[in-house]
């Protein structure tokens, strides 16, 4: 079907307008019925639809969406679409789209292992302290009690005072 | 040392020794790093990628981390050079075709590889020759070490070590052994072995890693949780795995051997006699022959062949060695001939 008003081009828009009782159809090209009738066949542009369907799908986006990192210049709608973060301080601003996001890809969200010696001996302290209750938990879980009281032991010793926390 | 200094040889982790080398060719760890206050590279302008390629390359230097190491400019060198180098498992596809200021630094063992402004600023590999990842650890761990003294990584207490990917965030680390499977292929129970492997949060690719297909019955099984785990924890849970895995594939050779040993050695022998005689072979039919004749020699049916030879066929006959072999820029069909005739002249001595 050829556009009612140019007759040049194929018709994708029908619509059908109602005033009083009487029903009038009509048959538009794309360009014709957007300078016809702006009102009436407003198209949703393609990222009007993205952002609708981004807001069924993973509606932490959206919240996130206007949020630009002050260092890099990175947008998290950007990160979202290539996967690539700009810069360490990205970690902090799109923490919170990050969090559910690192949950899903490593189910965890806290590091435990190696310390850069640079961050400082409480850290390091921290991670290992951190390191003997996880393997403690397993030996728990696997019943090797003698394992176990030889990491409880180690913990009392290397954190100074009863692990109670 | 040049890049033509290599083409004689091949790595030493394709030695074919160490732990269970019949099946695990080799034990991989890389660990990825940033430089703190450094945007990551894809929001990097030039002169920063510059800064820091510059910035690496004499900390790299200056950490005295091996003797001989040679560092490269990649943006300096040719294509079929940088394809020889990812090849060689030296550099990643990724940073052989990325663009800038990026380079690799190794040594003469090949044991080493320090890639400079690949997704991240640095990744440091160590790869062994079979069933060795506690060691290769042991040795990226101290290389590490150096470097961190040398450059300030970007780290955070809650996250670990802050990378451009959060797939690789927290140790930064992929530690991946490379297996040869081909039993459990023609019995059709690798998929069962993927199944259990991926269940414990490990991965199953190609020979050259994320993406890539797998061929020749190579598998590599890495890690995929690179947070809430420790270096330790993850090398253990491979460590783990790997065992069954190989005494499966031992299993399921006895049983073909068994239930139709005829068969089984007419297949290793064809496979042989066509690397002896045939004179136009495709890189993927070599890597099945190859497979074929690797696994007659770990079950004795051929006794006149090293396993050293074999494992570095699978590299040398890849294209960018053959070009690099001839010194010029080869078609599919001529790098076909070549390699038929190379295969020929190794297996001849």
């Amino acid at each position: 079907m050829k556009c009612e008003s140019c007759n040049k081009k194929h018709a994708t828009v029908h619509l059908t307008e109602i005033v009083g009782t009487v029903k009038k159809e009509r048959h538009l090209c794309e360009e014709c019925a957007q300078s016809i009738n702006t009102h009436l066949t407003k198209i949703p542009s393609p990222t009007e639809i993205l952002t609708s369907l981004i807001n069924q799908v993973a509606p932490e986006i959206n919240e996130m969406s206007k949020i630009v990192c002050p260092v890099c210049g990175l947008s998290y709608l950007e990160f979202r679409s290539h996967g690539r973060l700009g810069c360490a301080m990205d970690y902090t601003i799109f923490r919170k789209g990050l969090i559910p996001l690192l949950e899903k890809m490593h189910s965890s969200t806290q590091h435990i292992g190696k310390v850069p010696s640079r961050a400082g001996k409480e850290l390091i302290k921290k991670n290992e302290l951190m390191q003997l209750r996880n393997e403690l938990n397993k030996a728990v879980e696997k019943e090797d009690y003698e394992r176990a009281a030889e990491l409880r032991d180690k913990i009392y010793e290397f954190s100074g005072e009863n692990d109670e926390d | 040392m040049k890049i033509s200094d290599l083409t004689d040889n091949t790595g030493e982790w394709l030695r074919g020794t160490g732990p269970q080398s019949d099946i695990v060719i080799s034990s991989r760890i890389r660990l990825a790093r940033n430089v703190a206050r450094f945007p990551f590279l894809s929001m990097a302008n030039v002169k920063q990628k510059k800064e820091l390629e510059e910035t690496i390359r004499d900390k790299i230097k200056d950490a005295d981390i091996s003797q001989d190491l040679c560092y490269l400019n990649l943006a300096d060198i040719t294509p079929v050079d940088r394809l020889f180098l990812v090849e060689r498992h030296l550099i990643s596809r990724d940073h052989a075709g990325g663009e800038g200021e990026r380079g690799v630094a190794f040594g003469k063992s090949e044991t080493v590889s320090l890639m400079v402004n690949e997704e991240d600023h640095l990744r440091i590999q160590v790869i062994r020759s079979g069933f060795e990842l506690k060691e290769a650890w042991k040795t990226i761990d101290e290389i590490d070490n150096k470097l961190e003294k040398r450059l300030n990584y970007a780290y955070s207490s809650r996250f670990g070590y802050l990378t451009a990917c959060p797939t690789n965030v927290g140790t930064g680390m992929r530690a991946s052994v490379m297996l040869h499977l081909p039993a459990l292929g023609m019995t059709h129970h690798i998929e069962k072995v993927f199944n259990a492997v991926m269940k414990l949060g490990l991965v199953v690719r190609g020979l050259y890693g994320e993406g890539t297909q797998v061929s020749g019955d190579l598998y590599q099984i890495s890690n995929q949780f690179t947070l809430g785990k420790s270096e330790t924890e993850i090398i253990e849970i491979i460590e783990s795995v790997i065992p069954r895995i190989t005494s499966y594939e031992r299993m399921a050779r006895k049983s073909l051997i068994s239930e139709s040993r005829e068969q089984l050695e007419d297949r290793v022998w064809r496979s042989y006699g066509m690397l002896k005689v045939a004179r136009l072979i495709s890189s993927e039919e070599i890597m099945h022959l190859l497979s074929q004749v690797r696994m007659g020699v770990n079950l004795g049916i051929i006794n006149d062949i090293e396993m050293k030879t074999l494992n570095e066929l699978f590299i040398l006959t890849l294209p960018g060695h053959l070009q690099k072999l001839e010194g010029r820029e080869l078609n599919s069909t001529q790098r076909n001939i070549i390699r038929a005739s190379y295969v020929r002249k190794r297996l001849e001595k």
